[in-house]
């Protein structure tokens, strides 16, 4: 599971930096992400612009991600296209976190 | 000897070496074993030639006594008796030692026989003497000269033996030489001893017969020097050189000048100047001088001789010595060889073999040696360890994919009992009231994550599901069968006013939070009204089919079920009548990725139902399926897939029981899946998601 971070302030940028999230890396993913989020990292921007598929098991995954976060934290979601983007669609996850075309969009989404 | 075993050589090799060094000492020592007993031989030979020559000379001393006593004349002093007593003494030594068990003398038997011939004429010569009395004078000279025959086969005897035993050492040839020529010398003396006397005695017995015997003799007494003296050049022992010296100085001042003297003056028929009694003296002083030469030869003979006997003697105790040490090298070089070397070649290549057979059970002999016979067993010892490791982890690992077999194989055969109840959860196709339906149900391993049910409540109202749970496999299964269970139970027991999405929120507001979500369409019909209603909990938007032939999809998502705790959902409510159908999927179908990873996507499924939407629904599922296939290339799937069908196949209310299809000949089967890439674009041209 290869990751990038950035900084950008408060918020920490992390991009996704495969073509799928899907049952095989859903896991990691999610360790990654709670590793972050254990080391103090409230506001984040997860960049999905590299990505092309999500299956549920991604989704579940990143679901969770925002679940740690607990309600002082914040997640927003850049990036997203395609099937990427029909799935936040079909699922309403514009219901559960902001979803923004650009990582700045997504940043402005969390006040930064 | 190719196929000879080292241990077979390195023994022959010993022996061989062994045999050689055994059968070269034993060779020296037959060679040295033949010099001993020549050296005995020439000892026993020089014993007898000692005691013939000592006999020659008594019998010497006998004659010059008898003679004068026959012929009457005084003045010589001569003890006949002890003369006797030495000659038949010095015979009876010679045959003594001529008959000894260990002198292995050649002529043995002839020296004997001829000195027992000798004895007889010696025994009537003096059977003669004794009878002769008073014609003693008459017969004297004829005595004498039997007599003089007797001492001459002594001699000839003597020299016999010393040519038959021929001395390979030059110093005891000489002295063998130098004893037979003082033996001549010694005889000729003794002759004119007895001769001259007489004559002197008594002038007129000397006839010239006896004169001319008496001058050849003082001749012979000469020659016999000479001879002597020429052998002289060898070097002598002192006791031997000095008396040869004095006999000598004797001879030469004394007796030759005399005797000559004495022999001329008997000549010319004078008295000599010396009496007969001075003449015998002065002869038994030179006898004596000779006998002294020939007892220094004598005693420097038997030194020599006894010292070769020794020096052989030494030599073959040392050989004997040799061949025994060396035996008893060979014994134990072949013993060592077999014990340190064969043995442990026969034990260690034993034990090899039966380690490369596979037999561990071999004990490795534990030598204690530090050679190269105690590193071959460590290192076998290592080789074994290793072996019976090796077979302990084969076993480990042959017990652990046994029991990973069986433990799979327990699992498998859970895991299909578990898919067979599964599938039995689901409905078979069937008609329900006004409404039929079908299914298409296909896990990507044993079991789901994907489920439906139909049900028709009391009131005769039909509700249905379709519920996709996250992930896949048994976790999501088991998920799936509690979600049919608590779906199936809260449509059955709801109350009539009380929306889908009450219900939904209801099972959302419920869902544990650490079980995985799910995502599905719920709904109902009312036959009555001829609407549909239907939540959208993230399931993938249903198809509408519609008796007019239009293809459409319903709802714009929702979210799923246990994701968010506080959700809401919306209801959706849609005209439903005869010959309309519904078409409700999981998202496994249009994910499906081909060979080359796309996706089989809502725009190919729409297209699919576009140029199918005249065909029976068990054909369009099929249809779907083989397409799919088609798709995919191979029977396999990456996620669970599920499709049903309902279709209201009659106007509600309808109770003839009639069984006619609104649209849609039954008989027409799908659009071979060949077709519809090229139906594909034709029916949608654009190609787009429009939504």
């Amino acid at each position: 599971m290869k990751l990038t971070d950035e900084q950008r302030g408060g918020v920490l940028v992390v991009r996704v930096d495969e073509t799928r999230v899907d049952a095989s890396k859903a896991p990691l993913f999610k360790d990654e992400m709670a590793r972050r989020i254990e080391a103090g990292h409230t506001q984040i921007v997860l960049d999905l612009s590299g990505v092309d598929f999500i299956d549920s098991s991604g989704l579940g995954a990143i679901v969770s991600c925002l679940k740690r976060l607990g309600p002082r934290g914040n997640m927003a979601v850049a990036g997203a296209k395609g099937a990427v983007s029909r799935l936040f669609a079909l699922t309403r996850m514009d219901k559960v976190f902001a979803l923004e075309e650009t990582v700045d969009g997504a940043l402005g989404r969390l006040g930064a | 000897m190719p196929d000879m075993k080292i241990r077979h050589i390195l023994l022959a090799l010993t022996a061989c070496l062994g045999a050689a060094l055994i059968l070269a000492v034993t060779l020296q020592i037959r060679t040295e074993a033949l010099d001993y007993r020549e050296a005995q031989r020439l000892v026993s030979s020089n014993a007898v030639r000692e005691q013939l020559l000592l006999a020659a000379a008594a019998m010497g001393q006998e004659r010059s006594g008898t003679y004068l006593h026959l012929a009457g004349t005084r003045g010589a002093g001569v003890n006949l008796g002890l003369a006797r007593e030495q000659v038949d003494g010095a015979f009876s030594a010679a045959e003594r030692v001529l008959s000894n068990g260990h002198s292995t003398l050649g002529s043995q038997d002839q020296s004997l026989t001829a000195l027992s011939a000798v004895r007889r004429s010696v025994a009537d010569l003096r059977a003669q003497a004794d009878q002769a009395g008073d014609t003693g004078n008459a017969i004297a000279m004829r005595w004498f000269r039997g007599m003089s025959q007797a001492i001459d086969q002594v001699q000839t005897l003597r020299l016999t033996l010393l040519q038959q035993e021929r001395p390979q050492n030059p110093q005891v040839r000489t002295n063998g030489l130098l004893r037979y020529y003082s033996g001549i010398l010694s005889e000729s003396i003794a002759r004119n001893q007895a001769l001259l006397t007489r004559a002197i005695g008594d002038i007129q017995s000397a006839d010239p017969a006896t004169l001319e015997g008496i001058t050849r003799n003082i001749g012979r007494s000469d020659l016999a020097w000479e001879l002597i003296h020429d052998q002289s050049a060898t070097a002598l022992p002192e006791p031997v050189q000095a008396a040869l010296r004095e006999a000598r100085e004797d001879y030469e001042t004394t007796l030759a000048p005399l005797g000559r003297r004495a022999a001329t003056a008997l000549a010319a028929q004078t008295r000599p100047f010396i009496t007969a009694t001075e003449w015998f003296e002065v002869t038994e002083r030179s006898l004596t001088l000779v006998g002294t030469i020939q007892q220094q030869l004598l005693v420097s003979s038997r030194t020599r001789l006894a010292r070769e006997l020794e020096r052989t003697e030494r030599v073959l105790a040392a050989y004997a010595v040799l061949l025994v040490g060396g035996i008893v090298a060979v014994l134990l070089s072949i013993l060592v060889v077999r014990n340190r070397i064969v043995r442990p070649i026969e034990v260690i290549s034993g034990t090899m073999l039966q380690l490369a057979n596979g037999d561990l059970a071999a004990s490795i002999p534990r030598s204690g040696r530090t050679d190269e016979f105690g590193e071959m067993s460590d290192a076998l010892r290592v080789f074994k360890a290793n072996a019976l490791r090796r077979q302990r982890l084969q076993q480990d690992k042959d017990q652990l994919h046994v029991r990973l077999r069986e433990a799979y194989q327990m699992l498998r055969r859970d895991l299909e009992a578990a898919a067979a109840i599964q599938k039995t959860m689901l409905p078979a196709p069937a008609t329900l009231g006004d409404l039929r339906y079908a299914g298409l149900y296909r896990p990507s391993s044993l079991v789901a994550g994907d489920t439906f049910n139909v049900l028709q409540r009391d009131d005769g109202k039909v509700s249905f599901f379709q519920v996709d749970v996250a992930g896949h496999g048994a976790p999501a299964a088991l998920v799936s069968v509690a979600s049919h269970h608590i779906l199936s139970q809260a449509l059955l027991k709801r109350s009539d006013n009380a929306p889908l999405s009450q219900i939904v929120a209801e099972i959302n507001a419920d869902w544990p939070d650490d079980l995985p979500y799910f995502t599905m369409i719920i709904g109902e019909f009312d036959a009555a009204s001829g609407h549909g209603r239907m939540v959208q909990a993230g399931h993938p938007s249903p198809y509408l089919i519609g008796s007019n032939g239009t293809v459409r999809p319903l709802g714009e998502g929702g979210l799923p079920v246990g994701m968010i705790p506080n959700a809401s959902y919306d209801d959706l409510e849609f005209s439903f009548t005869a010959g309309d159908r519904l078409v409700v999927y999981s998202d496994g179908l249009i994910e499906a990725e081909s060979s080359a990873g796309e996706a089989f996507s809502e725009e190919r499924l729409e297209a699919l139902l576009q140029v199918n939407v005249s065909a029976p629904s068990a054909d369009l599922l099929d249809g779907i399926d083989a397409e799919l296939r088609r798709w995919r290339g191979s029977e396999s799937l990456d996620d669970d897939l599920s499709v049903l069908i309902l279709e209201q196949w009659r106007e509600a209310g309808h109770s003839s029981g009639s069984h006619s299809a609104p649209r849609g000949d039954p008989s027409r089967h799908y659009i071979a899946a060949a077709s519809l890439d090229a139906s594909f674009s034709e029916a949608d041209p654009t190609y787009e998601r429009k939504q």
